[in-house]
């Protein structure tokens, strides 16, 4: 008897298809995983669950009811339960008015309706002893760590009797600890006969918890294996998939013998501890990627090189000198910069044109005093500007024109442009292709190789493995604030990759 | 919105205003209004609100504001009345008048830095805290009998022109120079426009605060010691509530609450608009009750305008 039942559930937006032909389905008291790289369609899936998504083609049954599409209320009201990445308990509200919020239990007196806080606080108590967190009712909810605030939200899907609580990657700011607590509340549900849908990316809390697995890539439907019957070498060929489409670039030729250290990182652990303990080298000509999951340490090292966070302990060496940045002024100064991940908030000024976007950079590399001395110079700006425009090819009417005017693609060759126009001996790219066009895309790799090939250092940051395997020639692997493994571009696969980015 | 009229009116829009403002004022009283004496009467009068307007320019640029530029305004004029009493030379008292404008700048600057908090909030203490201050050296009451040099020397006339205006002019003319010529004008536009990505730049975030209220504040400070000298008596209540003209002044010149967008020329215009209405509806007697509510709505109608020629995406 399926609680579940999703046949060849089809969600087509406009332009592309989310979700094709997937089935998936969830018994009582089962945890059934769904695995599936960024963009793969897990949330898609959970969305046409939830009601906020409605399916272009496809049945969904729930229990003995067969419904074309969900609403929000049809969801909740056939027990099916969201707890969400990030977490939507409300901070300033005790335990228990969380949990019944909307549907606070009252009482009748001289005709009134009262909010019945005796009744709210003995149901409260009953469920956090369910989900295991000794806390009073009445604490506010802001004062609660991360996981303890996960079992309120676990404690507010046993309030509503949910025969089903959908789970996204609720490990993912967990330790240890936490995460062995979570998994024995999750087979205390198990045995009460709930159904779980879990979504995660690391492989091993997979093997650990989970009873089936269905695999997702690119919104199509991979399969559905018993997760005793499998190895995560399997599910990570299942993820990836073997042919290596993409390839819309050109393997770039291996560079020359001799190798010179640019750049070297020894022993870096950064003050939040984000990153741990780490050492690698970049050497000439090469371009040196990071492949890892999101949030596993990758961005916060380049900031942390770039003097954008502080660090703890370790040493950083440029052409064998050893330096220290406490702020991005001094890393520029010295020829260190970096393109951030994201374009519109760390990137560009909006307020600016693109002259004056590619002008800040050697503007600040020229000035002193964290570049309260120095004078304007229109002649070298413009000068900057259009060297920039034409060695970068940004597709623009005139220099002068306005930054939000332009492509993501265009906006982002001005923030390389903003950095190249400051003479740099070490470029790193914070997911330099994100969000942009595919022609675009490939005039980024091309530069960045001629770069490389000029001698400056390169390093790129990528979520995108067939980026990552086209372009860089050693691909470090990040995985939990630290660096995992380092494959030459000869012996990596997205296989061995994935494999160590989630283990 | 069409972009290329949108352009036009954000390069000349605050001129035309300026020009009907007059001509209509010339038009209901032109025996008056329109006489050399009146309008440089209006740049006098409107000296002293240029002057505080360059400062809190730079605050709303970087999508902050400081409300504490009246009691730092108090503060430093009532320090230099109490050095030329007390028989301190001139130039002292008056360059000491100005650092101490600049402090009163810094610690806001410090002060926003360190808790993180919005400039509103940190200027609206030191706003009180300030003026506690003015209030406590003074005893409460006025300052005067200043050195005829001195009293002449900044509120006196060179030839037809008055000094408090060549005074604003030159702030102006600073102000422009920084905003147009300096690195550091530009990088304050960059982080009025991006603070995180000015971070990512290179620009130190927490310094150029600090910079922008020590700018604010030198600004007041040395409009405090124009009006002590104008009115021939520091006054401890000096300056309350003009802020309202100097925010008022940079918001009909343009500058954006959200940071990053306006100029100083659009604040002095801001500033002279003001003047002129005040003057005018003085002239054509027009009650200050009445003055205020046109005040008000010259605020809402400026704004509203130019949301209509720049409207966000």
């Amino acid at each position: 008897m399926y609680l579940i039942q999703m046949k060849n559930i089809t969600k087509e937006f406009p332009g592309t298809i989310a979700l094709k032909n997937v089935n998936f389905d969830l018994l009582p008291g089962e945890v059934h995983v769904l695995l599936g790289e960024n963009g793969a369609g897990k949330s898609t899936l959970i969305k046409i669950l939830s009601g906020v998504y409605e399916p272009t083609s496809g049945t969904i049954k729930i229990g003995e009811k067969e419904y074309k599409k969900l609403t929000p209320e049809e969801s909740i009201k056939e027990g099916i339960s969201i707890i969400y990445q990030e977490l939507s308990v409300i901070d300033e509200l005790s335990i228990s008015e969380n949990l019944f919020v909307g549907k606070l239990p009252h009482k009748k007196f001289f005709g009134l309706h009262l909010v019945d806080y005796k009744k709210m606080r003995e149901k409260t108590v009953e469920l956090l002893q369910k989900v295991g967190l000794k806390r009073d009712p009445d604490t506010i909810v802001k004062y609660l760590s991360v996981s303890e605030k996960q079992l309120v939200e676990i404690a507010k899907a046993l309030s509503i009797d949910s025969r089903v609580i959908i789970m996204d990657e609720p490990t993912s700011s967990l330790t240890i600890e936490e995460t062995k607590k979570l998994f024995d509340i999750i087979r205390q549900l198990k045995e009460n006969g709930v159904g779980i849908i879990y979504i995660s990316h690391k492989l091993n809390e997979i093997m650990e918890i989970g009873d089936r697995v269905t695999v997702l890539k690119d919104g199509q439907y991979v399969g559905t294996r018993n997760v005793k019957d499998v190895t995560i070498e399997e599910l990570v060929n299942m993820m990836v998939g073997r042919e290596l489409k993409n390839k819309y670039f050109e393997k770039h030729k291996s560079v020359g013998e001799k190798k010179e250290i640019i750049f070297e990182v020894r022993n870096l652990t950064r003050r939040d501890k984000k990153v741990k303990d780490v050492s690698f080298e970049l050497y000439q000509g090469e371009i040196l990627g990071f492949a890892g999951l999101i949030g596993s340490g990758r961005t916060e090292l380049m900031n942390a090189i770039f003097g954008v966070d502080p660090i703890e302990s370790g040493e950083i060496y440029l052409f064998g000198e050893k330096l220290s940045f406490k702020s991005p002024y001094e890393a520029i100064k010295k020829g260190v910069v970096l393109v951030p991940e994201d374009r519109k908030l760390m990137g560009y000024f909006s307020n600016f044109n693109i002259a004056e976007n590619i002008s800040i950079g050697p503007y600040m590399k020229i000035s002193r005093f964290y570049g309260l001395v120095g004078l304007l110079n229109n002649k070298k700006e413009a000068m900057w500007a259009n060297k920039q425009k034409e060695v970068l090819r940004i597709k623009c009417s005139s220099v002068y024109q306005n930054i939000t005017d332009l492509s993501g693609g265009n906006q982002q060759k001005v923030i390389i442009g903003k950095w190249l126009a400051a003479n740099p001996k070490l470029i790193i790219f914070d997911e330099p292709t994100k969000g942009i066009d595919v022609g675009a895309k490939s005039e980024i790799y091309s530069i960045m190789r001629e770069l490389a090939l000029e001698g400056i250092g390169v390093i790129m940051v990528s979520s995108e493995l067939p980026e990552l395997l086209s372009v860089c020639d050693r691909i470090a692997v990040f995985n939990n604030g630290r660096i995992k493994a380092i494959f030459s571009s000869e012996e990596a696969t997205e296989e061995k990759i994935m494999y160590a980015a989630t283990i | 919105m069409n972009k290329a009229i949108s352009n036009i009116w954000n390069r000349y829009g605050i001129f035309v205003i300026l020009l009907l403002v007059i001509a209509l004022f010339g038009a209901l009283s032109p025996k008056y209004f329109l006489t050399t004496d009146n309008l440089v009467q209006i740049m006098l009068q409107s000296a002293i609100t240029i002057i505080i307007s360059m400062g809190e320019f730079f605050a709303i640029l970087i999508a902050g504001i400081d409300l504490s530029i009246g009691s730092i305004l108090a503060l430093s004029g009532m320090i230099t009345a109490k050095m030329l009493v007390g028989g301190y030379p001139i130039i002292i008292s008056i360059l000491v008048g100005i650092i101490i404008g600049a402090l009163l700048g810094a610690f806001n600057g410090l002060l926003i830095n360190l808790t993180g908090l919005h400039p509103f909030i940190i200027t609206l203490g030191t706003q009180a805290i300030y003026r506690g201050i003015t209030l406590i050296i003074s005893n409460a009451k006025s300052v005067f009998g200043f050195p005829t040099e001195f009293t002449m020397g900044i509120a006196g006339w060179i030839g037809k022109i008055p000094i408090p205006v060549i005074i604003a002019l030159i702030v102006v003319g600073i102000m422009l120079f920084i905003t147009k010529k300096t690195i550091m004008g530009r990088n304050i536009y960059a982080l009025g426009g991006n603070k995180q990505a000015s971070w990512f730049s290179g620009i130190n975030t927490n310094l150029y605060t600090v910079i922008v209220f020590i700018i604010s504040g030198i600004c007041s400070g040395l409009a405090g010691i124009v009006m002590t000298a104008r009115l021939g008596a520091a006054e401890p209540l000096a300056g309350v509530g003009i802020e309202t003209f100097a925010i008022a002044s940079c918001v009909i010149g343009g500058t954006s609450f959200f940071g990053g967008k306006g100029s100083i020329l659009g604040a002095m215009m801001g500033a002279l608009i003001i003047g002129v209405i005040s003057n005018g509806l003085n002239i054509l007697n027009v009650s200050t009750y009445y003055q205020q509510i046109v005040m008000g709505a010259l605020i809402i109608v400026a704004v509203a305008i130019d949301k209509i020629f720049n409207p966000r995406k």
